[in-house]
């Protein structure tokens, strides 16, 4: 196999609510344009293409197909990937694959969202619909499925009862899900691409009001309109198009069961237990040559929808113990200028466009190793290895990348 | 007793969208309650698109000329339509529709319209038509009615 | 290619109510094909799911077919593309040197459960041709099959004996829709006219339809199969959204996914070294457009094709013995039916469509109106 690094990252100029302005394909566009002009390449320079967003929240099947024209993608290879939440890094590990197997030089990943145009909770719902109907038709009392109960606030509904599981699993306190929100959100101040960029405290937090406990609205994500590219080359391409490479050195994804069971039964499976991610992380971390990621992870870029989220997958993707990620929050150690800085991009919890939601964790983490960071939340340190992680499904699904400063030292077998 | 079970459920997914049709086809509707038809003419390879759109894929322009074409054109391809989908369940038509791909004067790519005011079997390739504007405009596509045979 | 792919097993459902859950009939197929294969499901190291949401009614549709494949707890992402597509990315995450086995399984319900025409009209572009009305999934294909066949003289008589010819394949192939029988032109002809020159008989049926393919890296193929189908050249390529930019008599986009296929696979005479095709036509009318884009029939000879009978399956070159799309369509499945049938073809378990001799085959899938969208696998039982 080959190395394959990231030589570019195209954003649109915002990300914002509502983008009136531009329809799908334009918003497209503009990511596209921004990926170009980062890496000063042409459309033929692109071997292929791969494309993502969230399924049916916008009612597009395949969009792709009418996008094709504004993606310049006319006469190149191109595959949708949909998985979810972890869409936008499983379209940019597809492109990896593409490259890695020798099958294409240079690949575009496209992901985008424009939230606005659907309704991102009715989008949600919309997995469970056919069982909830079989039941209510079938005269199943509906209070006794716990499943259906927890769908019914849309998605907060179900990570409600993730971040009590994680409370009690960790020993962290209700407040430590304030600090972390209010962390975020004022990293999100500093970057020019984050949606709800305002200087944020622990007390703004907690004056809003509670949706699930322990989840409040302070505690949730925006819906987003905005797309992003991530351009990936081979070593040996990269070698002439790029003077800044973040190398693509370990990857993983994982998948389980919906973690609401199958709403006949009821919950069968603890959302906050994340087996998958365990499993995406130790294999990345194994791949990428990494033997104590407590101590060779630089900075982290964490899918949080919800704000207990980065600390429960600090434990899970093993950048550190189980029950340590609010000791690490209280010491400083996730801020910027911390010891292990935590989305300081200001994560899906403050952009959450969801097609790039988990696109830009791995474009964020490619940025600070290339030092190409617009904005104030540059981390200060050399970063020499990040780690990004995805996140989606009904809970289920895992992907976790690692991005180095290097290239990838491959398995003596030539893997 | 018979155990009952339920082996089918209809569950119709009508989920609301708002879509943004951006300022190309914005310009384009305005343009349609003038009676008149925009296209846009890529700067690189010189043709006239209508519907017009921002990106010409094949040069990798952004397109910003408009140009006013048809309302006469040239009928280069049709069909006579026997049923209408509805939500996508066929249902079969008494009188049958008539539709083409209409060659727009000026304009180098097919429009896709209704044809009314002939008989099935006098649409062909190279009738000559002419747009239909509503009277009053309604600020819609639909705005551009129909396509009838030029007199 | 950095290393030889194969495809070591294929299972198929194509039925007009398959009468069950679509987790227990991935169960089902699955297990099937993992016994048959005399593996479970820890010998998967990757899984590919190729279904599309809009067929399914749900967002992320693949969350609940994950365990019934297999998956839990293993390597799983979906691509919403035409199978072909899908199992083009299943083998290059083989290439890639970190796996060696792929599960790729497609379902759609689209006779039971949901309706064909309204998912197309779901990729319709949603500032204008949705909100017309015009286009829709047969007054495209009505639109197209008129253009090839006013461009090349090809009578609607031509088109009827093209569609007789595939409906009959299907009636032969037990894996086809059941209720296939075998017609004649003039049955078809018979049937009522839709868009014209379409008639019923001229379109894909509606079929609730599933398919598995395992494909394996050569240490593992050889370990699981005596007779591998090997993975010799792949290809797709994407043309405008814009109908009436494209020239519809004529695909360029299958021409190009060819090409490059067949540069990686090394077939300089397509209609030579092919000895059988399976495309994705959904409609009579395109079988003509995809096999001349691909090289296999000369430019325009669709007419000729058809009355000479050179696509039948004891013709010059066979396309679809297994009756094709015409026989039975499932949504995003069918690419993966025709490389399934491919596999038939190659390992000589074709039953009544054999194509005797056999060694060489083509697959083709489409994607959006018009196929706008297209993939080519060339398979082939020679190693090297």
């Amino acid at each position: 196999m080959r190395n394959v690094g990231i030589i570019g990252v195209g954003y649109t100029p915002v990300f914002v609510s509502k983008r009136k302005d531009v329809n799908i394909a334009e918003l497209i566009s503009e990511a596209v344009d921004a990926g170009f002009r980062e890496t000063n390449l042409k459309p033929e320079d692109i071997d292929a293409f791969t494309f993502g967003n969230m399924q049916t929240f916008e009612g597009l099947n395949m969009p792709h197909l009418w996008a094709s024209d504004h993606i310049r993608a006319l006469d190149k290879p191109i595959i949708r990937i949909s998985t979810g939440g972890t869409t936008g890094m499983s379209t940019l590990q597809a492109a990896y694959y593409y490259v890695a197997s020798g099958m294409y030089d240079v690949v575009m990943a496209v992901t985008w969202e424009k939230h606005s145009e659907g309704d991102a909770q009715v989008g949600l719902s919309g997995i469970i619909i056919p069982e909830v109907i079989a039941m209510v038709q079938s005269g199943m009392d509906l209070a006794g499925g716990r499943g259906v109960g927890a769908m019914g606030g849309g998605s907060t509904g179900t990570a409600a009862y993730q971040a009590m599981s994680y409370l009690h699993h960790s020993g962290a306190d209700p407040e430590h899900i304030d600090k972390m929100a209010a962390m975020e959100r004022s990293n999100a101040a500093k970057n020019p691409y984050a949606h709800l960029r305002k200087e944020t405290t622990v007390e703004d937090i907690q004056a809003t009001p509670f949706i699930a406990w322990p989840l409040r609205y302070g505690h949730t994500c925006p819906t987003t309109d905005g797309a992003t590219v991530c351009i990936v080359a081979s070593e040996e391409k990269a070698a002439k198009l790029a003077d800044q490479v973040a190398w693509i050195t370990g990857l993983g994804a994982c998948a389980s069961d919906p973690c609401t069971g199958n709403l006949i039964e009821g919950q069968i499976t603890d959302p906050a237990e994340q087996e998958p991610c365990c499993i995406a992380s130790a294999k990345a971390l194994e791949m990428a040559g990494i033997e104590d990621p407590k101590k060779e992870i630089d900075m982290c870029e964490m899918y949080d929808g919800f704000a207990h989220q980065s600390l429960m997958w600090l434990e899970k993707t093993g950048l550190c113990e189980v029950g340590e990620a609010h000791k690490l929050l209280d010491a400083g150690e996730l801020e910027i200028e911390g010891r292990i800085p935590t989305n300081a991009s200001g994560g899906v919890f403050s952009t959450n466009a969801i097609g790039t939601s988990a696109m830009n964790r791995p474009a964020e983490c490619a940025l600070q190793i290339m030092d190409r960071v617009e904005g104030g939340h540059k981390i200060p340190k050399k970063i020499k290895n990040a780690l990004a992680h995805g996140w989606g499904g009904m809970f289920q699904y895992v992907t976790v990348m690692i991005l180095s400063d290097t290239p990838r030292k491959l398995y003596p077998d030539g893997r | 007793m018979s155990e009952s079970v339920v082996t089918n459920v209809v569950v119709p997914m009508n989920f609301p969208y708002n879509y943004r049709v951006g300022q190309y086809i914005e310009t384009y509707i305005r343009g349609l309650g003038e009676g008149k038809i925009l296209g846009i003419k890529c700067p690189s390879c010189g043709k006239v698109m209508v519907p017009p759109r921002k990106i010409c894929g094949v040069c990798d322009r952004v397109m910003e000329e408009w140009v006013e074409v048809g309302p006469e054109g040239t009928v280069e391809n049709y069909t006579v339509g026997h049923v209408r989908l509805n939500l996508g369940e066929v249902e079969r038509l008494d009188t049958p529709v008539l539709l083409a791909l209409i060659k727009l004067d000026g304009a180098d790519s097919l429009l896709a319209g209704e044809v009314r005011g002939i008989e099935p079997e006098k649409l062909g390739d190279g009738l000559r038509v002419r747009a239909v504007f509503k009277d009053p405009a309604g600020d819609s596509l639909s705005d551009l009615e129909y396509f009838e045979p030029e007199k | 290619m950095e290393r030889k792919i194969a495809i070591v097993g294929q299972a198929q459902v194509n039925s007009g109510d398959v009468g069950m859950p679509r987790e227990r009939l991935l169960f089902e197929l699955v297990k099937g094909l993992f016994d048959q294969l005399g593996i479970n499901r820890h010998d998967i190291d990757n899984y590919l799911i190729c279904s599309n949401d809009f067929t399914t009614g749900r967002t992320i549709s693949n969350v609940f077919e994950d365990s019934p494949i297999g998956a839990y707890l293993k390597d799983e992402t979906k691509a919403e593309v035409d199978g072909v597509l899908a199992t083009t990315y299943a083998m290059i995450r083989i290439m890639s040197g970190l796996y060696d086995t792929s599960l790729v399984v497609s379902n759609c319900l689209g006779a039971s459960e949901c309706r064909p025409y309204l998912v197309m009209d779901y990729q319709l572009n949603p500032t204008y041709d949705r909100q017309l009305g015009i286009l829709n999934e047969l007054s495209t294909a009505a639109l197209q099959a008129r253009c090839y066949m006013d461009t090349f003289g090809m009578t609607e008589g031509q088109l009827d004996e093209t569609a007789a010819r595939l409906l009959d394949n299907a009636a032969r192939n037990p894996d086809s829709l059941p209720s296939n029988s075998a017609v004649t032109p003039g049955d078809v002809a018979a049937s009522e006219y839709l868009y014209e020159p379409l008639r019923q008989l001229h379109c894909y049926p509606f079929t609730d339809g599933a398919c598995a393919l395992v494909l394996a890296s050569e240490e593992k193929a050889k370990e699981l199969t005596d007779t591998p189908v090997w993975i010799k050249g792949v290809g797709d390529s994407v043309e405008t959204n814009y109908l009436g930019e494209r020239d519809l008599a004529r695909s360029r986009s299958t021409k190009l996914a060819g090409e490059r296929a067949y540069g990686m696979a090394g077939i300089t005479d397509p209609a030579g070294q092919i000895d059988v095709a399976e495309v994705t036509a959904k409609f009579a009318s395109q079988e003509p457009i995809i096999t001349e884009a691909l090289g296999l029939f000369p430019e325009g000879s669709g007419g000729d094709v058809a009355d000479k009978g050179l696509a039948n399956t004891d013709g010059d070159m066979p396309v679809c013995p297994s009756g094709g799309a015409l026989g039975a369509y499932a949504f995003a499945a069918s690419g993966l039916v025709r490389l399934a049938e491919c596999f038939k073809q190659l390992t000589g378990t074709a039953g009544d469509t054999q194509v005797e001799g056999a060694r060489t085959a083509l697959a083709h899938g489409q994607d959006g109106f018009c196929a706008q969208h297209n993939a080519v696998m060339v398979l082939s039982r020679e190693e090297v």
